[in-house]
């Protein structure tokens, strides 16, 4: 069983949408530890079931359109009945979850960490108080690994910038 | 009065699109359409780049299919260059670009088609989903996860973890591959096996259930086309062909039109339509005329062009394929089962691959400047035929770009298979879950990629609408993804 699973989202050639990508960036440079693994995704797929199922902790990494660019938020994923019926080409997180539960028989804790995006133009740079957060963000997810995920399933939110 | 039905958005797919279905003074189905919604800005947005720069940012128009643009504009590079990029690299960009059908073909076949071949269209829709698929045959899904990740992974290892891999480049690959992954992707080779040839299995026990759907999903006369190897023309050697190749048209009766083309040559043979209800655009066969020059793109077209598939075991699934019916298989239902083929076939193909003596060589890669002005780059992507058609001024940079996506070829043939599936199953003028289903799952048998096509990011939803004679709305269907 790995410890963690990061999934960086987005797509870095529009620009805050590649927040993702940054901080899955970052977290490969510092986390050496190899129960924890790290993934860079377009979107949420399928296989990723499989991946989650072996993860004690899965954290996405995730720009959002809500809120003042930067601020950040981490709230903590439960799997979704009325998912069941919306799997497409790719997932939600909590479709995600379900997924892996359905099929592996096994919940791995889920948080998901969201940051306010201010342009998704075609552009590969984060915008300055998007790419401020990436080191308080990185941080937190750094914490949420080291803090055991056996410790704690509980749903956590908590508030950047 | 005539009436019409809309169908907003289509689901399981991947893009945003509606359905209308319109109906006569006696309630009968008089047309239908598939609207593709979202808008097209690809090509556009390319100009004034570097063509250099052409691989990953094309490889961007899809989160699903990635590897099949990276390999078209790849191709393209190399023309604008003017090299014959070396054979190991070629190799390996094949072996990429089979990863990525053996992928592609399982999240269609597994997690978006599946529930309806386990459950049958008419089920109740709370239960016809993969979640439903998991309760009712796990093994079904696992394979489906497991088959979809040894794709990904050959690209992973291939390429690196990331979705839009930059290890494919003009005038080859970045790096050699090396023994250590080459024996890892050949580890996976076994139980990729095992799930081909157990799905097939499976398949072939349920395909007598759906004899109605088999007569009415897209099951009509019409061109077929799709890269096969170069051959000798009246020798019936003609094999699958997803990286390279020449062009091959045939008719419905399986007579061959055109042949051996080169894929360069395109624009020779294809022309584009626009109809004013849909963003996709709509490619046809250039001497038939518009619209009736349709034909149909993907692994059905695939297996109906060619003489035998070229490894051993799929040469066996194919012979009996293709003993369905005499003659071309037409029905576009039939779709399902020539992705399963077509897995098998690719499995065999990275297998063979690998074990090429010359798979591990150090020589990738090819340099030059830009040595022509325009170029053309063909693959056979999951889901159909893939152009990318670059022009470039003296400092190489993009000042045209076209590319034609697998899901345009095939607009005109789902517009049609839509419009049947309704004459045969919409008989009111309200709609019907397992009418409904049908209208979608005929779609989905084309795995259409409306991201891809129209060269947006976006979602796929449904919209289905009934409309009168008079356009007056009766009844409607609205689904969020």
């Amino acid at each position: 069983m790995k410890q963690a699973l990061i999934i960086g989202c987005g797509n870095p050639l529009r620009g805050d949408d590649g927040l993702g990508w940054v901080v899955a960036d970052r977290l490969s440079a510092v986390l050496t530890d190899p129960s924890v693994e790290i993934a860079w995704t377009h979107q949420l797929t399928p296989e990723l079931a499989e991946q989650a199922s072996r993860a004690e902790l899965v954290v996405i990494v995730d720009a959002s359109h809500a809120g003042h660019p930067g601020s950040w938020k981490c709230v903590g994923i439960e799997v979704s009945k009325t998912e069941t019926s919306k799997l497409g080409h790719h997932l939600t997180p909590s479709g995600l979850l379900a997924y892996a539960a359905a099929v592996y028989n096994f919940t791995p804790r889920m948080l998901v960490v969201s940051v306010a995006g201010g342009s998704f133009d075609c552009k590969e740079a984060l915008a300055p108080e998007v790419e401020a957060a990436v080191p308080e963000v990185v941080r937190h997810i750094c914490e949420q690994i080291a803090v055991g995920c056996n410790k704690s399933r509980m749903t956590q939110v908590s508030l950047g910038a | 009065m005539s009436k019409q039905i809309l169908i907003d958005p289509v689901t399981r797919i991947e893009g945003h699109s509606k359905i209308t279905i319109q109906l006569d003074d006696a309630g009968e189905v008089r047309d239908a359409q598939f609207h593709v919604t979202q808008f097209r800005g690809f090509e556009k947005f390319c100009e004034g780049r570097p063509f250099t720069e052409m691989p990953s940012l094309t490889a961007r128009t899809c989160g699903i299919c990635p590897v099949s643009h990276l390999v078209a504009s790849a191709k393209a590079c190399d023309a604008l260059m003017a090299v014959e990029i070396p054979p190991t690299a070629a190799k390996l960009r094949r072996i990429m670009n089979l990863a990525q059908l053996v992928q592609s073909h399982a999240l269609s076949f597994f997690h978006l088609s599946s529930p309806d071949l386990l459950f049958g269209m008419d089920s109740d829709p709370a239960k016809r989903n993969i979640f439903g698929v998991v309760e009712a045959h796990p093994t079904l899904a696992k394979d489906g996860v497991m088959l979809r990740k040894i794709g990904q992974e050959i690209i992973a290892l291939l390429g690196g973890k990331r979705i839009h891999p930059a290890w494919v480049v003009p005038g080859g690959v970045s790096e050699p591959l090396t023994a250590e992954k080459r024996d890892k992707i050949l580890a996976m080779i076994p139980e990729a096996y095992a799930i081909s040839h157990r799905t097939l299995a499976w398949y072939k026990d349920v395909l007598e259930q759906f004899r109605d759907e088999i007569r009415t999903f897209g099951n009509f006369p019409s061109m077929f086309m799709a890269l096969v190897t170069p051959h000798t023309p009246g020798e019936h050697n003609a094999e699958l062909e997803h990286y390279d190749g020449v062009m091959r048209f045939i008719d419905a009766s399986g007579n061959i039109v055109v042949d051996q083309v080169d894929p360069a040559a395109y624009q020779d043979h294809i022309s584009e339509a626009v109809e004013p209800f849909s963003y996709l655009k709509s490619p046809y066969y250039k001497a038939l005329g518009y619209p009736k020059g349709i034909y149909r793109v993907g692994p059905l077209a695939r297996l109906n062009v060619i003489d035998r598939c070229g490894t051993p075991q799929a040469d066996q699934e194919w012979a009996e394929f293709r003993a369905l019916r005499r003659g071309v298989i037409l029905s576009s239902f039939h779709q399902h089962y020539a992705r399963l083929v077509e897995i098998l076939y690719g499995i065999e193909r990275i297998e063979q691959l690998l074990n090429e003596p010359d798979i591990l060589s150090s020589h990738v890669r090819a340099f030059a400047k830009p040595n022509k002005y325009e170029g053309v780059g063909v693959a056979e992507a999951p889901r159909g035929t893939l152009i990318h058609h670059y022009k470039i001024d003296e400092n190489g940079l993009i000042i045209w770009a076209n590319m034609i996506i697998a899901t345009g070829h095939n607009n005109l043939a789902m517009n049609q298979s839509v419009k049947q599936v309704a004459q045969h199953y919409v008989k009111s003028a309200s709609l019907q879950e397992g009418m409904l289903n049908r209208v979608e799952a005929v779609i989905r048998t084309y795995d259409p990629c409306l991201s891809c096509s129209t060269h947006a990011l976006g979602r796929m939803p449904l919209l289905i609408e009934l409309l009168g004679p008079s356009g007056e709305m009766l009844d409607q269907i609205k689904r969020d993804q």
